[in-house]
Order: structure tokens, then sequence, then C-alpha cells
């Protein structure tokens, strides 16, 4: 027998030993590197892993390519400094998720022509995340790692860590003549896709007020935004053409005109013959017992009672066509009587889904997040607002297969389509991500004395009652200014039409829709300042400086091909980026909808281009004679790409600009 | 024995006095070959003349000036082996007998082969041989160009878009694609979507339509791969193949003789119809026969077995074939193309054997090696009588002693080799015996044996001898070489790396090449010993060491001790006693 100490020391020190032994063995089994692992397995993978890098990168470029393709449309510099400060940001600071990114043109020559401003919230963002660095520091690794690029030619770090970045010359010059070759073209769109602009939309007879007018112009404006853009555009006119007071209306022909059938009723003022029908409605009981069974009728579809009620909208129909006809809208109407057999599904599958309560006979449906549900039968078995509207997303989504659906109506009605977009997003009918659903809402229309739009008497204003003393102001405003004496009657009355209706719309437009607006003509039509009027006087001067000079229309389209668009002197350099900034405000409203920053825009380009005027000749003519001294063509180009793009953003903002006036 | 080895070098003189007779150069005049004369492609057999072929030639005449144009186009993706040597040669020769360039082109279409260190080596090697590139280009300069005249062929209904897999083409009686009709513009979107990016490798390629000689049909001119290229970075994912490649870089530069070797003449079809579909200056495809070596292999894949498996040390090893190889061993350049000139341009296939070049090499070596005496085995000598330590003017060229000379050490102590002495005498034997004289070279004395030192196990470990001047004595019947006061030096003997002819060959070696080696393919002499005339020679400098051998110093060498390669014996067989 040994000692048992000295057995049990021994064998501790063994086990000791042993695990020591262990674990320096699991400490060289951690790190993969020093194991030295070889598996013919992780060589494959690895030489994928290359072979999918590899044609990630291939394909990231391909994307870009096809992005920047199609020379003949114009390029937005904004989005192309973008894509590589975005590519400068991800090579400098790999890790970080979304970084901001903002890409701004600068007002001031001294800070460059763009200006990236990413480093001050990276640094937030980084510091957020526990890492310090200076905005500054950021700055200057994200210019270090400016990829290859055509247009920037250098950049420098100023303050905190603004980065300004300067253009190139040549660069802008190239795409200047490209324009004036190309016109102003879209950016190409990758697949044809489909807008429904619901806009306008008055009540059957009802008139439409301005509240109309607002919703008409720039529904009206976004529908051509989205046609400039190449979209498949559907103008919808959702009038209300159904509901019980057709009853009303329909027992009130029928006393009136016992022979509508036959012969059409002269209803000349249709407001006054709705409020003889409701004052009837309200005052007879037999009258509205009768009128409650003229809409069974008329929902079941009664031939005759279809007529009646077909003639009635007719009224209204001439009347909202007069409106349309001096705005120049194209529109389709689509009423709620349009997606009347449409509603009974609607409510099925939602009742199929367990979506619907029942609420007092009602039966409602609450979409999440939002607190107010939506009534989409009423306790009497009727269909609300909210069925119809519903009935209608769905028609299309589903029907018209859009890929956008903008309603314009004012912002009162923000909570109605909110709860009707969660209703259709939670029954599955669409996800946000694949199709833009927008409520464009938008302000009221004050009079000038900042309250509610009214007559002088208290009424409310006839739209054309409007119009047409638009027409009488403009034409006011045209003769004071002596064009009577010089523009031919045809001239002069295109001249009024054009400052009358341009005036009316852009007041309306150039200012942010969301924002109540103050209906002025006084101001709509001075013609100094942010209005249609001096922009139209800028554009038909801009567009007389060729005439003037006996420029042949053929003499200037050989010279956009020889000539290259110098841009020595700063205020040719001013108008040169401002004329390219076009795309990247057709980016900004595409993407808001907020029509007024392209107003802004050709105010802003009006003013460069005064400013280049005043201090660049662009023909000298000897001051005895008159004569055409000498003519600087390339700043006659420059003239040119100015009326190119104001052309088109009057086109878009539906301005119609005439040559003289 | 002496006879057999005298006949066979009459033998072997002869075979080349038929082909020889006339220089490289007066082989390589286009009458000879019974070439075309520039743009006068179409006079050529089975050259395709279309509507448009007398333009193109008159256009490329504009361009040429009517010089004749080649091209070495190796794959870099290898080192460039004697059966190169003979392309460059052939390419390089041919264009300067007839006053033309020639082109040094890499076709490096396969991004996946290539490496930096070949391009290199291999125009480290053509400039070795003496040849000047006119220019240096690349199949991949060409590959935009390449591209846009993929869309031309593809425009003009030659080529499309198909999806069959890479098993699929393989083996015989492949069927007929079921693309091969698909519309021009669906071809043409797909490639474009492969450039993009928009395939897997393997899914899709670009094919030619036009069944080749062998009946192979529509060739794959492009293909996907997710490489990076040595010179065009991540620019492209598809890559052209040699199929669509060659001749097209041929039109591009304007080639007028387009050489190459046999195994190519099944693709001159091919060739030829490439450049009429797309309507571009048509070269005219000449092919030459392949040079052989026997007891050696050339192919890459072999090399790398054999640098892998220890056999050989490296690519450069001097017992390979590789040109690298025998720059190393010290085979001078001229002795290669003496070689190939001896070959000849003939169109049949030739296998020499090594000893054919071993000769050209001596041919150069005899009028180019200075000598210097070296003693491989060293037995000390020392001189009794020897009055004063003395020097010895030794001619470099002892058949032409106004080609210089050079001084070394002659003292007490000399060394001899070992072989150069017998205790017992044989007959025969001309050397030192204890009785037989032997003289020393150069030297002018003649050595007699006084005293011969045994060691403890009874060997030879010195000699002390008295010595004479050559002129009081009777003419020795030996002259042997000797050393005094040298360096000492590493010397590397080289025998033949194979035992058979064809290694390769399963019916002479069933077992595979690697298990034919010879055992003895290398000796290494760690201390062999040198005369001082050579102690400041370069790597790469030549010397014939008297009665040893030609030797040439290794890249190994040090500044404290130089290594010699053997590069040949002095006779074909040094067996003789």
């Amino acid at each position: 027998m040994g000692d048992p100490v000295a057995n049990y020391t021994s064998r501790l020190q063994q086990q000791e030993g042993e695990i020591k032994l262990l674990q320096d063995e699991i400490e060289r089994l951690r790190d993969p590197q020093e194991l030295n692992f070889t598996s013919s397995q992780l060589d494959e993978l690895r030489e994928e892993n290359s072979r999918l890098k590899y044609r990630l990168n291939i394909l990231k470029r391909s994307l870009q390519e096809e992005m920047s393709q199609n020379d003949n449309e114009m390029l937005n510099i904004n989005q192309r400094l973008q894509q590589i400060f975005g590519e400068a940001i991800n090579t400098a600071y790999p890790g970080l998720e979304n970084p901001p990114l903002t890409v701004t043109p600068n007002q001031q020559a001294k800070f460059g022509d763009y200006q990236c401003n990413s480093a001050m919230a990276m640094a937030q963002v980084m510091k957020a995340k526990g890492r310090k660095i200076s905005p500054r520091e950021i700055a200057e690794k994200i210019v270090q790692n400016i990829p290859n690029n055509e247009l920037i030619e250098r950049t420098e770090i100023a303050g905190p860590g603004f980065i300004n970045v300067h253009l190139k010359r040549m660069f802008v010059s190239k795409l200047l003549s490209s324009l004036l070759v190309n016109g102003v073209k879209p950016p190409s769109l990758k697949k044809k896709k489909k807008v429904v602009v619901d806009f306008s939309s008055p009540n059957i007879a009802k008139e439409m007020h301005v509240g109309h007018l607002r919703s008409t112009i720039i529904g009206d404006s976004m529908c051509r935004l989205f046609e400039f853009l190449g979209y498949e555009v559907l103008r919808l006119n959702h009038v209300g053409d159904w509901g019980t007071q057709f009853g009303m209306l329909i027992a009130h022909l029928q006393d009136k005109f016992p022979n509508y059938l036959s012969v059409s009723p002269p209803i000349g003022d249709l407001q006054a013959f709705y409020k003889e029908s409701k004052k009837r409605f309200d005052e007879d009981e037999e009258f509205k017992r009768r009128a409650y069974q003229c809409v069974v009728k008329l929902q079941s579809k009664e031939p005759d009672f279809i007529k009646a009620w077909n003639l009635i909208c007719d009224v209204s129909r001439n009347e909202f066509q007069k409106v349309y006809n001096c705005l120049d809208i194209r529109i389709e109407e689509r009423g709620e009587s349009y997606y009347q057999d449409m509603m009974t599904a609607v409510i099925k599958e939602f009742e199929e889904k367990g979506l619907v309560q029942l609420d007092e006979g009602r039966k409602i449906v609450f979409a999440p997040g939002q607190s107010i549900p939506l009534t989409i039968v009423k306790s009497d078995g009727g269909y609300t607002y909210d069925t119809s509207d519903l009935a209608a997303i769905k028609n299309r989504i589903f029907d018209e297969k859009a890929d956008i659906i903008i309603y314009v109506t004012d912002s009162g009605q923000a909570v109605h389509f909110q709860v009707v977009f969660a209703a259709a997003q939670l029954i599955g009918w669409y996800d946000p991500k694949v199709i833009r659903v927008e409520h464009a809402g938008f302000g009221v229309v004050l009079g000038e004395d900042k309250k509610k739009f009214k007559t002088r008497s208290g009424d409310t204003v006839r739209l054309m009652d409007l119009l047409e003393e638009g027409l009488k102001r403009s034409m006011d405003k045209l003769k004071e200014k002596g064009r009577d004496k010089v523009l031919t009657p045809e001239d002069l009355v295109k001249a009024q039409r054009a400052v009358a209706f341009g005036c009316i719309k852009y007041a309306d437009l150039s200012h942010n829709r969301i924002n109540d607006y103050v209906f002025s003509f006084d101001k709509m039509l001075d013609d100094r300042g942010n209005t249609a009027a001096y922009l139209l006087y800028a554009f038909t001067r801009i567009r007389s400086i060729a005439r003037l000079a006996n420029i042949q229309e053929a003499t200037l389209r050989t010279a956009v091909e020889t000539t290259e668009v110098l841009l020595d002197h700063e205020k040719e350099w001013k108008l040169g980026k401002c004329i390219l900034r076009f795309p990247e405000i057709l980016q900004k409203i595409t993407d808001d909808l907020l029509l007024h920053t392209l107003c802004d825009y050709l105010y802003e380009l009006a003013t460069t281009f005064t400013e280049f005027y005043d201090s660049c000749y662009c023909v000298e003519k000897d001051r005895q004679t008159g004569e055409v001294v000498k003519i600087n063509m390339c700043r006659m180009l420059l003239c040119e790409a100015t009326a190119a793009v104001m052309a088109k953003g009057f086109d878009i903002l539906g301005i119609n600009p005439v040559e003289r006036m | 024995s002496v006879d057999r080895m005298e006949r066979k070098i009459f033998i072997f003189k002869s075979i080349w006095v038929t082909v020889d007779g006339k220089s490289l150069m007066e082989q390589l005049r286009g009458e000879a070959l019974k070439f075309h004369k520039p743009g006068e492609n179409y006079k050529t057999e089975g050259y395709v003349v279309t509507p448009n072929t007398m333009n193109l030639l008159k256009k490329h005449l504009e361009e040429t000036g009517g010089q004749v144009r080649t091209r070495f186009p190796p794959e870099p993706n290898g080192i460039l082996h004697i059966g190169h040597a003979k392309a460059i040669n052939f390419n390089f020769g041919f264009a300067k007998a007839n006053n033309g360039i020639c082109f040094l082109r890499y076709d490096d279409t396969n991004p996946e082969k290539e490496e930096e260190k070949y391009f290199t080596a291999i125009r480290e090697m053509v400039e070795w041989l003496g040849y000047k590139p006119y220019a240096v280009t690349h199949a991949s300069d060409n590959f935009q160009l390449l591209y846009d005249l993929a869309v031309d062929l593809i425009r003009r209904g030659h080529a499309y878009v198909c999806h069959q897999r890479g098993e699929e083409l393989k083996g015989h009686n492949v069927p007929p694609s079921p693309w091969r009709e698909r519309p021009v513009e669906e071809s043409l979107i797909l490639f474009d979507r492969m450039r993009k990016g928009m395939f897997a490798e393997g899914e899709v390629t670009l094919r030619m339509k036009m069944v080749m000689e062998d009946g192979k049909m529509d060739p794959v001119a492009y293909r996907i791969k997710y490489t990076p290229h040595h010179r065009t970075g991540d620019t492209w994912c598809i890559y052209p193949t040699y199929d669509y490649t060659h001749c097209l870089c041929d039109s591009i530069e304007n080639i007028t003789h387009s050489l190459c070797t046999k195994e190519f003449q099944s693709r001159r079809s091919s060739y030829f119809w490439l450049c009429n579909a797309l309507d571009v200056y048509c070269p005219v495809q000449w092919e030459y026969g392949r040079l052989n070596l026997t007891y050696t292999v050339v192919s890459k894949r072999k090399i790398i077995k054999l640098v892998e498996t220890g056999i050989v040390r490296d690519w450069d090893d001097p017992r390979l074939f590789t040109l690298t190889a025998l720059r190393r061993r010290g085979f001078p350049p001229q002795a290669i193309n003496n070689f190939c000139a001896r070959v000849g341009v003939t169109v049949a296939q030739t296998t020499m054997e090594p000893h054919l070049l071993e000769a050209c090499v001596r041919e150069v070596l005899n009028d180019t090696a200075p000598r210097a005496m070296a003693v491989l085995e060293p037995l000390k000598v020392t001189i009794t009588n020897l009055p004063t330590n003395k020097e010895v003017r030794v001619p470099d060229f002892p058949a032409n002693e106004a080609k210089g000379s050079h001084v070394v050490p002659f003292s007490k102590t000399i060394f001899i080799e070992k072989s150069d002495f017998r205790e017992v005498m044989e007959k025969g034997y001309k050397r030192l015996t204890p009785d037989q004289p032997v003289g020393l070279r150069h030297a002018g004395y003649v050595i007699s044996v006084q005293r011969v030192i045994k060691d403890g196990c009874g060997n030879v470990c010195e000699l002390e001898v008295t010595c004479a001047s050559s002129d009081s004595v009777e003419k020795p019947k030996a002259f042997i070489q000797w050393v005094s006061n040298p360096l000492q030096c590493e010397v590397r003997l080289y025998e033949r790396l194979f035992l058979h002819k064809n290694p390769e060959d399963p019916a002479e070696v069933p077992a595979g090449f690697l298990t034919d080696i010879n055992p003895y393919s290398l000796t290494v002499i760690e201390s062999a010993l040198v005369d001082r005339s050579v102690g400041k020679s370069k790597v790469f400098d030549k010397f014939q060491f008297e009665r040893v051998g030609y030797f040439s110093v290794d890249p190994d060498s040090t500044s404290e001790k130089l290594v010699f390669n053997r590069t040949v014996t002095l006779k074909e067989d040094p067996g003789k006693i």
C-alpha cells in the first residue's frame, strides 16, 4: 500500500495536467485560422463567394448603366451626386446602415455648385452608436472615397464638414447641348406605370365652388406631370351622382315636367331646382315618401328613373364642362353610381374576412391604428361614402391595375382617406411598398379678408362668375399696358385668356397646397413677383430675342449641333446650372406632389435669366440704326434652353404660354 | 566504342545537312515556303473569296504597305518550352526573313488561368532568343471591339444565345441547339443581359452558326465567367473563346500569315468563316508541324506534378525542357535557334531526340565558352622539386590563341582528378601511374610519381611527385588538367530525367511518367575545385572545363560559392576511358 496522500497528489497533478492540455486544445480549436483548417468544401465555398461578389458588382454597375442610359433624357445631377456620395460613404464607412445622404444645390457661388451635408448627420448617428468622430474627419474620408465620375471637377471641405462640389464646366456644357438637341425629355421609365388621379369631383345638382377649383387645378397639374413622365394616367372625376337626394330631385322633376321622357326639361338653374325640391322634401311628408320610392326605383334601375336621373346629371355636366373648357381640363366622369354594383361584393368580402362589427344596426370596420371606424352599411341598409370609396379603391387596384392612386380633395377629408387606405391594406388589397396610394390634401380658399371666400352678399362664389371676372381683369391689365394697341385682336384675346386662366391656376399652384390660400386677383395679375403674369412676360421676352434679331429657326437648329454652350461668364454658368436642375425638381414634385416647388423653380429660372440677360449681351445692335451688329450664338442657345425648360414647366402647370403678349 | 560514337555523329550530321543546307533565313523566305504574297491571300488554296474580299484586301494593303505581318500568340497560362521555340523562330524568323514585322500577342481570353508572372516570363524568353516584337499586344486589348463585333454577328444572323449546358454539348452526336433559330432581337437582348451579369455561369453561351471540319457544330463564342481579368479588371463577365477571338485579333492586327501548328487545321474553315461572316479582312492560316522532344514532358500539368512531387526543383530545373530551364542549364539561345533551323519548317510533325539539341549546344559553346580547369574529385599532389611558385598563362581558346588568355597560379600543391591516377597500370591507360608520367596541361611540366601516400584504410590520399620541364623529357602519353590554389565550387551534373524515350506513352511506361524518373538524373558535387579564372563570373556565364564538359554559372551562386551546372558533356557519350 502506497501513501494515499502521495497517490492522490499524483492523481491530482495528472488530472490538472490533463485539464491544462484540454484547455489549450479548446483554445486552439477556437481560432479556425490557427487550425489551418482545409477542406475542399470550404475552398469551393470561398471560390463561389468570390464569384458571387464579382457578379454582384457587375449587376450593380449594369443597374447604374441602365439608370443612366438613354442619353437623350435629362440627367438628374443631384441624383447622380447622391449616387456618387452614397458610394463614397459606403466605401468610407461600410458598416453604416442607411447613412444620411443629403446633396443640395448651392445658392452662393463661392460654396461651389452643390453641397453634400452628410458628414454632420453621420457624426450624430455614429455618436449615438458610441463612435466619436468629428464631422470634418468624416467629410475628409468621404472625399477620399469619391469614386471616379464624370461630373465632379473638385471638392472642398468647408466649415464643420460641408463638402462643396464644383461641377465640371465641360460636363454641364455637354448636358446643355444634349438638352438642346434632344429637347426636354423625362427620365425613362423601367416599366410603364399607371396612375389614377381622382380630382375635381363636384356634386351633381350642386354648384362647383372654389374648393372644386383647387382640386381641378392641382389634380390636372399632377396628371400633366405624370403624363410628361410617361405614365399612363387615368383622370377620374368622382362626381357625387348617387344618393337619396336624387329621389327628391326625380320626384320634383316628375311633378314639374311630366313629359320629361319625351321633351328635355329646360332646367336652367339646377341650383334653384334643387332648392325647390329640398324645400318640398322638408315640408311635404307625402313628397318625402314619394322621394324615397323614387330612390328605390332608381336603385333598381327602372329605365324611366334612370332617364330622369340622367337628365338631371346632364344639366350639371354641362355646367361643369364650361369650367373645364375654360381651364383646359380633360377628365373622365366616373361617379359614385359607377361603383354601386361593386359595393355589395365589397361588404361581403369584409364580412367573410371577419372584419365587420355591428354597431347599433350599422356595419362598421375598424382599421388598425385608426380611431374612427368606417361605416360600410348604415342602419337603414344604405351605403355610405365609406362604402363607395372602398369599392372605388378596389376597382382602381384590381381592375385598373393602378400603380399609383392619388386623391385630390381638401384636407378636411384626410382622416376619411386615411381610414379607407388603412382598411384596404387591412383586407390585403395592396401593399404600400408596391402601390402608392395617397391623399393629396389642400387647404381652403380664403378671401382677401382672410375669411372664407364668399361674394359680397355672402353667397358662395359661382366658379363661372369667378372665371369671367378673371377674363375681365386680365383684359383691363393688358389695356392698361397698351397691349391692345400692339397686338392683333386675335392675339389680344389669346393673351387675355392665357393671362386670366394662367394666373388663376398659377396662384393656386404656386402656394404650398397644404396651406389655406388667399384668392386675390390683384396679386395674381401683378406682373412683378412670383406670378404667372411675370413668368408669361418673361417667357415671351425670351422668345422674342431670337425673333427680334432675325435669327431663323433653322439657324438655331444648326447652331445647336455645331456651337458649344460655353459657360465662361459667371451668369452664364449660373443660368446653365439652373436650367439643368429641372430633372431634380421633377423628381421632387413626383415624390411629394407639392407643385409649388416647380413654380418656385420657374420663378428662379426667370430671375436667373434676367440676371444673365442684364449682364451678357446676346445680340448687339447699332444704337443709331438698330441694325444687328453681332450675335452671340452660344448665348442665344442658353436663351433657347431656358425657354424650352420654361415651356415644359408651363405645360406641366397647365399654363398656356403665348408667343406675343 | 569510338567507332560507334563517331558513326552516330556522322548520322546526325547527315540528317541535318539534308534539311540544313540552307540557313534559317533562306528556308523562311516566302517563296521557299510557297506562301502567298501579302495582299494575294485569295491565291491560297482553300481561301474563301467573298464579293467584298478584294476591297478588304485593298484596304489591308493600304494599311500595311504590303508588309509581311506575323504574330507569336501564346496563352499566358504557362511557361514556354522547346516546342514554343519553334513557333517563335518561325513567326519572328519568317517576318525577319521577309522584311516584315512580328507581334507578340498574349492570347489572354481566359481570365481563370492567367497570371502576371507568365507574361513577363514569356516576353523575357522571346527576347532571350534574340527577337524583338514589333509590338506587344493582348487579345484583351480588343475586348470592347470583339464585343461590338459579336453584336454585329448576332445582327447578321450568324450567332445566337444558347441555353444548352456545357455537359449537353459534350460527346458525339450532340443534338443541334433548339435555340439556333431564335429571333435576332431576342439574342441581342439576351447577349446584353449576359454582359450585365443577369445569368449564372454556364447558364447561357453565345454560339456561332457554323459546322467545323470535325463535325463539331456551332462553337461557343462567348461564355460567362465571374472572374476578374488581370488587364480589364472587373469590366467584363463574359469572355470570348479562342475560336472567336483568334482570327479576329489576327484580322485587327492585319496579320498576313497566321502561322500555327497542325492541330489547328480543323479550325481553318471556322477561321475563314468568322472573318467573312463579319465582312472583315481575312488573313491566311498556314499550319506547320509541331516540334516534340523525346525523354521529356512539356505539358504544364505534368511539369506541375514534377514540381509538386519534388522530382524537380521548379519550372526552370535544368533537367526540364522549358526555355527557362534550358537557359539555366546553360544552353545558348543561338543553339536553340540553330536547332529549330535544322528541324526545319516542314509541315510534318517532328520528334527529335535531346542529343540533337545538345550537339547544337556544343557547336555554339565550342566557339564561345572560354576554357578553364576544374577537378571534380580532387587528389592532392605535392611537387617536391618545384623551384618556385609561378603563374601559368592559359589560352581561352587553345584552338585560337588570338581570342585571349588568362593566368592561373601554379605552386607546389596542385590537385588532379582522382581518376587521372592509377596505382596499378592497365593496358591502354595513358595517364598517371607510379611508372607512367603525365603532362600537366598548359603548365609545361611532366610529373612522375615519387611516393604514394595512403590513409589508414589504404586509400590513396596524396601523391608526392617530381616535375620536369616538358621540353626536357619525352612527350607523355597524355596531358591532364590540374588546379592550384583553386576555388571551391558546387557542381551539378545532369542526366536525362526520364528513362524511356516517351515517358507519357502508356505502352512504354504503363504506370505513368512519374514512375519513369532516372534516379541518377542529378549528381551534386559540393566541393569541386575550379581554377581562379572563373572567380569573377556572373550568372549564366559559360565555360568549358577542360576534359570535363561545358558548364554554366547557376543563379544559386553566392559571392562565397559559385555553383556550376553541367550544360553538356564534351562528347555525346562520355564513356571513353
